[in-house]
């Protein structure tokens, strides 16, 4: 092992990087545990870091990967736009823009602070809520209709809310009352990080604390170039077909991922230019996942901090559909992030067999209402992200019914979901024959079913695999395709191949239900080649019909019959 | 005719057992080797060998409790019983689902925990209740029916119900269980609202179903350890700790089984805050040191802070528990040297065989125990006060083998392991005080546990705490705890209500019918009126959130004062837990609580006599070097057994007795108080 001459001692560096990530957590955990919005207080979607004054990651808590995008890019935003000398002690900023503020889309509202200790200004704390505001505002063809612009403005000033800036924007918020409520919990949240940076410096001196922060970033690279090493140096390339709601042709994304020695560089040359929907990601959005692709791979258990980012490059042309420019719409931008991760795994499938995943659910299934909330008589927002199966690994099946890659929100529990929304929930379960058939089977894709209770709601599901459905690896089935069903009172059923929404919202009266199925995984290895226990258990808990056993796994219909008589 | 109280604890490995003579005053202990396979067995064996030391006679035992880690352990190795789950169509696999999260963000190859019931064995049936109670679809007694012959064909032990809003109208849930009495008449139930009355559907789904998969090897084993008790001639009502903290009869503890989840650590938690108070200190972090784990806590104004949820095994449980933060990092924690050249210290643990390498027992690897042989902390040649004799020259050839790989002299390395288990201790540490919003300077450490007394002195220094206290017997504080518990359970009920516009009156009954509950409950318990105490509280927040933060009540009449009181409470709390906090902005009752208990007589205080600051000669056993601050220093070691209150002992010096070895660094100062615990007082911390 290569050893190098620590600038402090080995220890102090463990000891400080934990510390650290333990203030990120406890900001992230302060911020769910005092919110007010469904999204952020029950599905945690939010999270929390730390940067150095130059705006480098120092820490970014364990919450989802595509906000890190957002926060890499933030400190940076507040530094750029104010000199050192108009940044003082108790001010905060807000920011959401994807191309002034650094975010990835405009509902991922980022609230920094400056950590000052005994006067100098030595880092900034952030955090992320993504607030389930600014909805039914039209088509999302570009990023004016996807929101308020947020550059990274100050909104609190030596520990004063600037109320004219706040008031601006909760005008421009449709539920002002939640926002007020999940700002005010990211104040607070920061307030925390900043008292525990400073206590870390009053024990360590502010030098020591630089001078170890410095060592902690230059370990993390070691160890990811350490990882990256393990790769087999060669050039690797893979393509997938993009669908989505937006469009009905396909959008070919590709990479290429070239590993020489100790660097790694995936260059997504050969990617559609930028389209005129939601699709597209930003460069902090294109980085955010890269690095996740990546360290799923080498190490998963490397710091997140800015010391990883050195390891890694990443070519995206500008004003591509993986490197989009002004005023590109981003809102979706998930879609593609987790097709980008697929194809990274793909890419790097023959290198390391026994790292890799089949494709996962590929989306950022979103369902959702709007409208006026008969029980209140106020407006609301109700909306959601669906996990799906993971896609089957070299030794284990694939997990059921999760979120994959970029997000990893928790779902609304119906109970909550019921008492607040005029909604109810009709089904809530796993899908047979959903997830590839292969030596591992792919994990299962579930169905969410939702019926409305009264009045007269907007919705839709935003999909994607809805036509084109997760691979397999090494001889393993596909996944199956994301469905979306409409119910009417009348008995109708429409079945959008591409989802609703977006583009085609949706109305739904009382009666009405809306049906989400997203996608299992692809499978790995030969189905043939799998355990007959193991497909007689699956046949035994309604995993897979009677059709797969026989057709994709081999079993004799009696063998089959077997199964089913025991079972009934 | 004698009257003697037992309190057992049963670990891993051994089974502590304490005996107070209440006629005499004196106590006494014991450690024998636990039985998995039938724990019961050694608690009775146990039991009966300290009596015949002590000759007392079994009839003299007028008190028995217990603390056990059968469920916890259960349910971690996945020992429970075959479960069928009846449930809401349509939602059988919310159990698998959960919360739809991945259980590691970026390791792919980690797995969800196993479901604890089958996909085949989880029925659905129609039926549906409202959020508010109401029921939009009646329950299909047929569906019910067809789901119990299933269940009984697959000769399930237990069944777990729980339906969509079961909380807020129990309805179906009671026909339910009645039909499933009637045709499974023996079988072990676990009914969502009995066991966890409270909304969020998985947690209470997966509550109720932890209840289910441990139900019926619980209820063996109390039966059994009961019946053994029976036959041995100990005649006294047996107890056993639930996870809060309080005691409990073993027939409720059979009933609600997902209550007794960390029976094992709330123990020590009981016997730190009791021989604490005595001492004089009732703002507290525990800190309990064994040899795979470390369990903290805070106790705050004699009151251990609560919680009521938490993962174990991967499996969220929902009840009211102790807030017991545990780390996998003991004295058998191995350190590593990561691929950035960073040392690790655990969670991988050298365990109790073959244990660390000095045990020679064929141990290679370094741990934290090698890592304190090494500098001389601990004793080179035996310990265990001479039971178990150890080998150094292992110690130092495992530290070697990690010091190469860290480019370090060995005993830098070995004082970097030290460094890195405290740093992990520190967090620990942080997040059950300041992330909770206490400031752990303001607090007393108590250190216990086989290893805690070794790594307090650095834990406290890093963190800035002056005081830590060493009970009299640390490794052996959790069954003395067992003898210092009450009689204790929680009842609740969630009925949100916006504080601006309450019905005062129905609050004053929903505590009222809870506190009828609670009296129902001591009845079967046997407690007089004259014993019983309630204690209320409520969960609310502020209207748009969806987590509580808890309030405690007066126990009267519930008016506008007692409303005002709960207001400005929670202001408060929220302040201090949250940062900040907005008078007058709308507010919610969420849960009502009641917390009934029956104060047990405790174990009277022993006070010693002082006896001067100078420690006696016998007391002295040798000089030893130790490395402390970067350097060998000539430090003396003392027997425990021979010091006597008033006794003063400047660091550095070490404290050896049987059950644990006490570290006291330069500048730190311990002196025995006349119930002959150890306070240790720091001049270098300000």
């Amino acid at each position: 092992m290569e050893r190098t001459a620590f600038k402090v001692d080995p220890v102090t560096v463990e000891v400080v990087g934990n510390a650290l990530l333990s203030v990120a957590e406890e900001m992230g955990e302060a911020l769910v545990k005092a919110a007010y919005s469904d999204n952020i207080k029950e599905r945690r979607d939010s999270s929390a870091g730390i940067f150095d004054a130059q705006g480098r990651t120092l820490a970014q808590a364990a919450h989802i990967p595509i906000h890190l995008g957002s926060l890499l890019g933030v400190a940076e935003a507040v530094v750029q736009r104010y000199p050192r000398s108009e940044i003082h002690e108790g001010d905060m900023f807000i920011g959401n823009d994807a191309y002034e503020a650094g975010g990835t889309h405009l509902p991922d509202i980022v609230v920094t602070a400056p950590i000052f200790h005994k006067g100098v200004l030595i880092g900034f704390v952030a955090n992320l809520g993504h607030h389930a505001d600014f909805f039914d505002r039209g088509e999302g063809r570009h990023i004016w209709q996807e929101g308020l612009r947020i550059p990274a403005i100050r909104i609190m000033e030596r520990g004063k809310v600037r109320q004219d800036v706040l008031d601006f924007i909760l005008l421009n918020c449709q539920l002002p009352k939640e926002r007020i409520g999940d700002f005010r919990a990211q104040f607070a949240a920061n307030r925390l990080g900043i008292r525990r940076v400073q206590e870390l410096c009053d024990r360590y001196g502010v030098q020591q604390f630089f001078a170890t922060v410095e060592e902690l970033l230059d370990y993390t690279e070691r160890r990811m170039r350490a990882g990256i090493r393990q790769i087999p140096d060669g050039v690797y390339a893979f393509q997938d077909d993009l669908d989505s709601e937006y469009f009905e042709t396909l959008l070919k994304l590709v990479v290429k991922i070239t590993k020489e020695k100790e660097d790694i560089t995936l260059d997504f040359t050969g990617c559609p230019p930028q389209v005129p929907a939601g699709l597209n990601m930003q460069w902090t959005a294109i980085l955010a996942t890269c690095y996740y692709g990546v360290k799923t791979l080498v190490d998963p258990d490397i710091p997140p901090n800015a010391g990883f980012y050195r390891a890694i490059r990443v070519i995206a042309p500008k004003g591509t559909i993986v490197n989009c420019v002004e005023p590109a719409a981003v809102y979706s931008r998930t879609q593609t992030c987790q097709r980008v991760v697929d194809l990274i795994h793909g890419a790097l499938a023959p290198a390391l067999p026994q790292r890799v995943t089949a494709a996962h659910n590929g989306a950022n299934t979103r369902m959702g209402f709007h409208g006026i909330n008969g029980r209140t008589g106020e407006r609301f927002n109700y909306i959601e992200t669906l996990g799906g199966g993971f896609g089957a690994r070299a030794t284990k099946d694939g997990l059921d019914g999760v979120q994959v890659h970029m997000t990893n929100t928790s779902n609304l529990p119906i109970e909550a979901l019921e008492s607040t929304y005029p909604l109810l929930v009709k089904r809530y379960e796993l899908v047979t024959d959903s997830g590839g058939p292969g030596k591992w089977r792919g994990g299962m894709g579930f169905v969410r079913h939702i019926e409305v209770l009264e009045g007269e709601l907007d919705g839709g599901a935003g999909i994607s695999r809805g036509v084109v459905p997760p691979w397999g690896l090494f001889g393993g089935k596909p996944g199956s395709t994301q469905q979306v069903e409409i119910t009417r009172t009348d008995g109708a059923v429409e079945r959008p191949p591409r989802g609703v929404g977006g583009r085609r919202p949706a109305t739904f009266r009382s009666g009405d239900g809306l049906a989400v199925t997203t996608s299992g995984g692809g499978g790995y290895g030969d189905p043939g080649q799998r355990d007959r226990w193991r497909v007689k258990q699956d046949l035994k808990e309604g995993r897979i019909s009677r059709r797969s056993a026989i057709e994709d796994y081999g079993l004799t219909p009696e063998e089959v019959d077997g199964v089913l008589t025991e079972e009934k | 005719m004698q009257r003697v109280r037992i309190g057992i604890d049963v670990g891993g490995t051994f089974t502590d057992i304490f005996l107070f003579d209440e006629v005499l005053g004196q106590l006494a202990v014991q450690k024998v080797p636990s039985t998995p396979q039938d724990p019961s067995q050694a608690i009775v064996d146990g039991a009966l060998l300290i009596l015949q030391e002590n000759r007392v006679p079994v009839q003299d035992v007028v008190y028995f409790a217990h603390g056990s880690t059968v469920a916890t352990n259960a349910l971690i190795q996945h020992k429970g019983a075959k479960v069928g789950l009846i449930t809401t169509s349509g939602f059988r696999d919310l159990l698998e689902i959960g919360r739809q999260v991945r259980p590691h963000l970026y390791d792919l190859q980690v797995d969800k925990p196993e479901p604890l019931v089958g996909r085949d064995l989880r029925l659905e049936v129609r039926e549906r209740t409202s959020y508010d109670g109401r029921v939009l679809l009646p329950l299909a007694q047929e569906d019910v029916l067809a789901a119990v012959a299933r269940l009984k064909r697959d000769g399930v032990e237990a069944v777990a119900i729980c339906y969509l809003h079961g909380y807020r109208n129990p309805d179906h849930e009671q026909q339910t269980k009645a039909i499933v009495q009637k045709e499974m008449p023996g079988v072990y139930l676990s009914v969502s609202y009995e066991v966890l009355p409270e909304f969020r559907e998985f947690e209470r789904l997966n509550t109720t179903v932890v209840n289910a998969y441990l139900g019926p090897g619980m209820s063996r084993y109390l039966h059994n350890l009961a019946a053994k008790l029976q036959d041995a001639g100990i005649c006294c009502k047996p107890y056993i700790t639930q996870s809060n903290g309080g005691i409990i009869s073993l027939e409720s503890a059979a009933q609600n089984t997902a209550r007794t989840v960390l029976s094992g650590p709330s123990g020590g938690v009981m016997g730190a805050s009791y021989v604490c108070n005595q001492a004089g200190f009732q703002d507290l972090i525990t800190f309990d040191m064994g040899g795979t784990s470390t369990d903290v806590s805070l106790v705050n104004k004699g009151q251990a802070m609560m919680t009521t949820q938490r993962e174990l095994g991967g499996y969220p449980v929902k009840t009211p528990m102790i807030d017991v933060h545990s780390i996998g990092a003991g004295g058998g924690s191995i350190g590593w040297v990561d691929l950035g050249g960073l040392l690790k210290v655990g969670p991988q643990s050298a365990g109790a065989d073959p244990g660390p390498a000095c045990y020679n027992r064929g141990g290679q690897e370094a741990t934290v125990t090698d890592a304190n042989v090494v500098i001389g902390a601990l004793n080179p040649e035996y310990l265990l006060g001479g039971r178990m004799k150890i080998d150094a020259k292992l110690a130092r050839e495992a530290v070697h083998r990690l010091a190469l790989k860290l480019d370090l002299d060995d005993v830098a390395a070995a004082q970097g392991m030290l460094s890195v288990v405290v740093a992990n201790m520190v967090r620990a540490v942080r997040v059950i005080s300041v992330q909770r919003g206490y400031d752990p300077r303001r607090y007393v450490l108590v250190s216990f546990g086989g290893a805690g007394p070794l790594h307090s002195g650095w834990l406290t220094r890093e963190l800035n705490m002056q005081r830590t206290l060493v009970p009299q017997r640390p490794g052996l504080l959790c069954a003395f705890g067992l003898l210092v518990t009450d009689v204790r359970s929680d009842f609740l009920q969630t009925r949100i209500t916006q504080t601006h516009n309450a019905d005062l009156h129905q609050i004053g009954d929903v505590y009222a019918q809870l506190e009828r509950q609670a009296h129902e409950w001591l009845d079967r318990e046997s407690i007089p009126p004259e014993r019983r105490l309630f204690h209320r509280s409520v969960d609310m927040r502020y209207v748009g959130q969806n987590y509580e933060l808890s309030v405690p009540l007066p126990s009267e009449a519930f008016d506008q004062h007692s409303m005002d009181t709960v207001l400005r409470e929670f202001y408060r709390t929220h302040d201090q837990t949250y940062g900040y906090a907005v008078e007058g902005e709308p507010t919610e009752l969420v849960t009502f609580r009641v917390e009934a208990l029956s104060v047990v007589q405790k174990v009277p205080s022993l006070s010693h006599l002082e006896a001067g600051p100078k420690p006696p000669k016998q007391a002295h056993l040798e000089d030893r070097q130790v490395y402390l601050d970067g350097g060998w220093t000539r430090t003396p070691v003392y027997d425990r057994a021979h010091l006597l209150p008033s006794n003063v002992i400047n660091g550095p010096a070490v404290i050896e007795q049987m059950d644990a070895t006490t570290l006291l660094l330069p500048g730190q100062r311990g002196t025995v108080d006349r119930f002959m615990n150890i306070l240790v007082e720091d001049s270098l911390v300000q």
